[in-house]
């Protein structure tokens, strides 16, 4: 699937023949790809097939060899390292497969952070927040600190987190890697409520394919290429 | 200001928790920083307090003077009062003659107990003085018993500290011994009760009172000028008026300077003392600075997944940069205000140290009051702030260059300071160095010299071999790992071969601490083995005999020339090698001026000759001289020549035939023969004699049938002086030694906490390990072993670079600053030794580093 200039507009992000190679060895050769606001899209593959590296990229902390990824219409290339940071406070929410939560914050804090990073007013950040453990259903941990949570519990602050600046994409890395098959199940169901109730487009990348069950589309990436 | 705002954010949500949950290891930190800045503020004020004490009478009691007129040698005849006649009924001024002398208490078994100043001053003139009343001191009951004490011949005034101290109270007699006699004072006033000014070891008596009991009959030490106007103190012109009117009126041997020069000059003779500590201290920081970069470096290590986290949130690096380095700019502060707080008690614990140093090396003083000024705070906010800053500086380019991606996939990952692998950067520094001894030494105030090429020569060599002792470790591991069998050597050695920069840093931090310390040992070996040669050849007489009580090489007291006179008819002496000593005024600085029996020291009296006597031709017109090496170097007379000298006779010139080895003062001194020294100083009092006895005589005997008879003299045997003088030797080094530990302490700290950061970024590896059976005991030996493995390497290194400092302390810091040549001593047992506790401290290490970190990672 090509995308053109024209359709980029209408995509949450749109991928044109990515290409990345890390030495001799190619991960990326040749990614194209279009996500719409709201949709939710699963990318599935074998280990080393290049699902963590094209999330990288598109979050921009790898940088593609060659192509294009857009944005909400902005061109990541043409970005620098600050434009980069910027997209990733404002634009993107990122849920790791093993939580990667602030050890030193609790549950309100973690997910007040990057509310916090966009400078947004004190008193509709804290109402976000409030709002966002009641979505996820931590109200009342919000003050337990990462390691007096359990997976299940971690990843949900996780996917608050990702969520609390409102951003057009979440890219999530095996969310549910790490968990218990019933947490795992919560917190598919929590991804796909937030991302409808907000209209959030959502990369999950699985190995699982019951996971998938939660997405509008299911993709598989093997040896660099989108089949 | 967004930046600063989210750094600071951070700061407060993430730094400053990871404190309190590590609270133990951050007051550790603060307590570093803490130890260095107050090492060099201690060294600061105890130096400062320990050698700035000349304690002019009129500060503690009349407020200063202005001026003080002086002789080259410091001592001038009353009869100069006489050819002062214009000078004295000038309303805008008062004279206040002065003699100043030490004198020695004795407790009740007659053993000397304190050292004390005795000054006396014309106090009928004093008393007339407008500033007295504003100083508040009462000399007697009231305004009607004030002039009792006119007529007596021993009432002194005393300050309350020393009549505590001593025990004695108004109206009770102490006795003492001044100018090798003993003698008796009444304490007529207890002074000084509302101030602290007065200092410790002050007595005051009338001039009279004074020159009898200093058996200095006629003699003063110097006229003190106080103007009649205080208020016009601030005004350079008048004063420079002043000045120049009291100059015009004085004979030609007697100069005026200002009061504040006398403190300067003070000042000036301890300055390469001071600046040798200084730099000392200085070293202290430095190890600070680095356990800091290792603290700083772990805890980035630490929280490596939290800084990729941040990253991927969107975070900027700059940001994260801006927090680790405000971080580590807390801790400098809060540190630092610490560290004022501890280099005021190093002060109070080390002013005595000192003190006693400069009492044998320099001058008779006491301790004043450590006193804390603004300047010692900036001075040490600064320092810790700025040193703290710069070890921050690279953990938090570290913490900047954090791959997100990386880290939160695979857990651990290590940039390490790429610098640390470079090798040119650490041959350039050891180049450099070797350039720098091209430096001329640099001239200080005194007229000593500092070896400012030496310096940065050290520097530079320590840096460098400490860049380069990473090589040196691969290169080691990697012979070492070719004999290991076992799992756990095996282990070891492949980690160390591997050369992680932490590794690196972790040696070349102790590497610094190991050169520092071996350096020292052979100098303080070279110096002592040189010194104990110096004895067994100059040192030939059957006993030695000087002023009692009196310590200190620089303290010009004389012994009474009537009791010297009596002591040489004793008939079992076959000779008697009298000397005299006085200051005299080079071009530049201060000099000694010794009086001595030249045929005896040019033929029969045994010295340690670098150019014996003859062999250099005096300058026609000069007086033949014999100069010690110091001398000779400072003055550029090591192939003959020149110089003129000021005395109270005018100006002299002196010209060497010889020059000998003398470790007795770092300001050189010219010898030339007894009849031309007391022309020269108007002076008749010797310093000290040296007895030949006739053959078969009972040395022991004669010493003790000597020490009754003259109670106010110490008389010692050769052994006797030998150990007086390698005290004083072990005096002078305890200070460098105490810095020597702390620097020693910290570098061991460092390799501590650098070996925590090392087990923490391997934590994969070890898990792995564990997997795959590896057991803990394994896992421990593993570690003391790589612990061990840093240790030798470091030792290696360290000696490397500490026998380069060896030579560098002996052949050109030692010449230059000190002007004497050292026999070059490798103490190789205290080197082996050293060498064994390093690699068992290291092993020691490595196993309380892995107990913790199997501790926490259970």
């Amino acid at each position: 699937m090509t995308t053109t200039q024209s359709e980029n507009a209408q995509y949450a992000l749109s991928i044109s023949s990515a290409r990345k190679s890390f030495g001799t060895v190619q991960v990326l050769k040749g990614v194209d790809l279009g996500i719409e606001p709201g949709e939710r899209i699963a990318l599935m593959g074998p280990s080393g097939s290049g699902k963590s590296t094209l999330l990288n990229c598109i979050s921009g902390i790898e940088k593609l060899d060659s192509g294009t990824i857009t944005l909400h219409g902005q061109v990541i290339s043409d970005l620098d390292g600050g434009g980069l940071e910027k997209l990733r406070r404002e634009s993107i929410g990122y849920v790791f497969q093993s939580f990667h939560l602030l050890p030193t914050l609790t549950a309100f804090e973690n997910i007040e952070l990057p509310a916090q990073l966009i400078n947004m007013p004190k008193d509709e950040r804290r109402e976000k927040v409030y709002h966002m453990l009641k979505s996820v259903g931590l109200s009342h941990r919000s003050d337990h600190k990462p390691d007096a949570l359990s997976g299940g519990e971690r990843q949900r602050v996780a996917i608050g987190r990702a969520l609390i600046h409102s951003p057009g994409l979440v890219l999530a890395d095996e969310p549910t890697g790490s968990l218990d098959t019933q947490s795992g199940e919560d917190v598919l169901a929590l991804l796909e409520k937030l991302s409808v109730d907000q209209g959030v487009a959502l990369l999950m990348v699985t190995h699982d394919r019951s996971s998938a069950r939660i997405c509008n589309r299911v993709i598989s990436i093997q040896d660099g290429l989108l089949i | 200001m967004l930046y600063l705002r989210l750094a600071a954010l951070i700061l407060v949500r993430t730094t400053v928790r990871h404190w309190r949950e590590k609270i133990g290891s951050y007051l550790l930190l603060l307590a570093i920083v803490a130890v260095g800045v107050g090492a060099f503020n201690g060294i600061r004020q105890a130096s400062r307090s320990a050698s700035a004490n000349f304690g002019l009478f009129n500060q503690a009691i009349s407020g200063q003077s202005d001026f003080l007129i002086e002789s080259p040698t410091k001592t001038l005849s009353a009869d100069v009062l006489y050819s002062l006649g214009p000078l004295s009924g000038d309303p805008d001024w008062h004279l206040v003659p002065v003699i100043e002398g030490s004198i020695t208490s004795l407790d009740g078994d007659g053993e000397p107990q304190q050292q004390l100043r005795l000054v006396g001053l014309d106090l009928m003139g004093l008393a007339n003085l407008p500033n007295l009343s504003e100083a508040k001191f009462d000399f007697g009951e009231d305004e009607l018993t004030w002039y009792d004490w006119l007529g007596s011949e021993n009432s002194v005034w005393i300050g309350r500290k020393t009549a505590e101290k001593l025990g004695f109270d108004e109206g009770e007699a102490i006795k003492f011994i001044a100018s090798g006699r003993m003698r008796e004072m009444v304490v007529r006033k207890i002074i000084g009760v509302e101030s602290s000014s007065f200092p410790d070891d002050l007595v005051i008596a009338d001039l009279p009172t004074a020159q009898l009991l200093l058996s200095r009959p006629n003699e003063l030490s110097r006229i003190e000028v106080i103007i009649d106007r205080p208020e016009l103190r601030e005004n350079v012109d008048y004063l420079e008026t002043i000045k120049s009117r009291i100059a015009r009126y004085l004979p030609e041997n007697l100069a005026v300077q200002p009061t504040q020069n006398r403190a300067a000059d003070r000042a000036a003779i301890t300055a390469a003392f001071r600046l040798n500590l200084t730099i000392l201290s200085l070293i202290a920081i430095l190890v600070g600075a680095y356990l800091i970069l290792q603290a700083l470096d772990a805890a980035v290590v630490r929280r490596r997944s939290e800084v990729a986290t941040l990253i991927s949130l969107g975070v900027s690096r700059g940001v994260l940069f801006l927090t680790f380095l405000l971080e580590s700019a807390v801790i400098g502060s809060i540190g630092s205000v610490i560290g004022i707080g501890v280099g005021w008690l190093f002060a109070y614990l080390s002013a005595q140290m000192l003190a006693d140093t400069v009492n044998a090396l320099y001058f008779a003083t006491t301790i004043e009051a450590i006193s804390l000024t603004w300047m010692d705070c900036v001075f040490g906010l600064c320092l810790g702030f700025s040193f703290t800053l710069l070890a921050g500086w690279l953990p938090a380019r570290d913490a900047m260059q954090t791959p997100p991606a990386q880290v939160l996939s695979r857990g651990d990952w290590s940039p390490g300071f790429s610098w640390l692998r470079n090798r040119w950067i650490g041959t350039v520094l050891l180049v450099l160095g070797s350039l720098l001894l091209l430096l001329p030494p640099f001239p200080l105030e005194a007229g000593g010299k500092m070896a400012v090429g030496g310096f940065l020569a050290a520097g530079c060599w320590i840096l460098g071999a400490a860049l380069l002792s990473g090589h040196l470790l691969v290169g080691l591991a990697g012979l070492l790992r070719s004999f290991s069998s076992s799992p756990t050597s095996r282990l070891a050695c492949s980690r160390l071969h591997d050369g992680s920069s932490r590794h690196r840093l972790a040696v070349a931090g102790l590497v610094v601490a190991v050169g520092m310390v071996t350096g020292m040992f052979q100098m303080v070996d070279s110096f002592r083995g040189t010194i104990e040669q110096w004895f067994n050849v100059r040192f030939q007489a059957e006993l030695y005999i000087s002023e009692r009580g009196v310590t200190g090489a620089g303290t010009i007291n004389g012994i009474d020339p009537s009791v010297m006179s009596e002591l040489v008819q004793d008939e079992t002496i076959a000779y008697a090698d009298i000397v005299y000593v006085s200051y005299a005024n080079p071009p530049e600085g201060i000099t000694v001026l010794s009086g001595v029996d030249m045929e005896a020291w040019s033929t029969t009296i045994r010295q340690l000759w670098l150019k014996p006597p003859g062999s250099l031709e005096p300058v026609e017109g000069s007086e033949p001289a014999l100069i010690s090496e110091t001398f000779a170097r400072r003055f550029g007379l090591l192939e003959g020549g020149s110089i003129e000298l000021e005395t109270t006779t005018g100006k002299k010139s002196v010209s060497p035939i010889g020059i000998y080895s003398d470790y007795g003062n770092e300001f050189g001194t010219a010898a030339v023969d007894i009849s031309t020294w007391k022309e020269w100083t108007q002076s008749e009092r010797p310093i000290n004699v040296s007895l030949y006895l006739n053959e078969g005589s009972d040395i022991n005997g004669v010493r003790d049938r000597l020490r009754l008879s003259y109670p106010g003299l110490d008389v010692r045997n050769a052994a006797e002086l030998r150990g007086v003088a390698l005290d004083i030797f072990e005096q002078t080094f305890k200070a460098t030694s105490a810095l020597n530990g702390i620097g020693l302490v910290v570098a061991f700290a460092g390799l501590l906490l650098g070996l925590l950061a090392i087990f923490d970024e391997s934590s994969r590896t070890w898990l792995t390990l564990r997997h795959l059976g590896f057991s803990k005991n394994q896992f421990l030996l593993s570690a003391g072993l790589e612990g061990a493995g840093i240790g030798l390497g470091a030792w290696i290194s360290g000696s490397l670079v500490g026998l380069a400092l060896g030579w560098l302390l002996i052949f050109v810091i030692n010449v230059q600053s000190f002007g004497w040549t050292l026999r070059w001593q490798v103490p190789m047992a205290d080197f082996l030794t050293f060498g064994s506790l390093l690699v068992i401290a290291g092993f020691l290490s490595g196993l309380l580093a892995a107990t913790y970190w199997s501790h926490k990672n259970k």
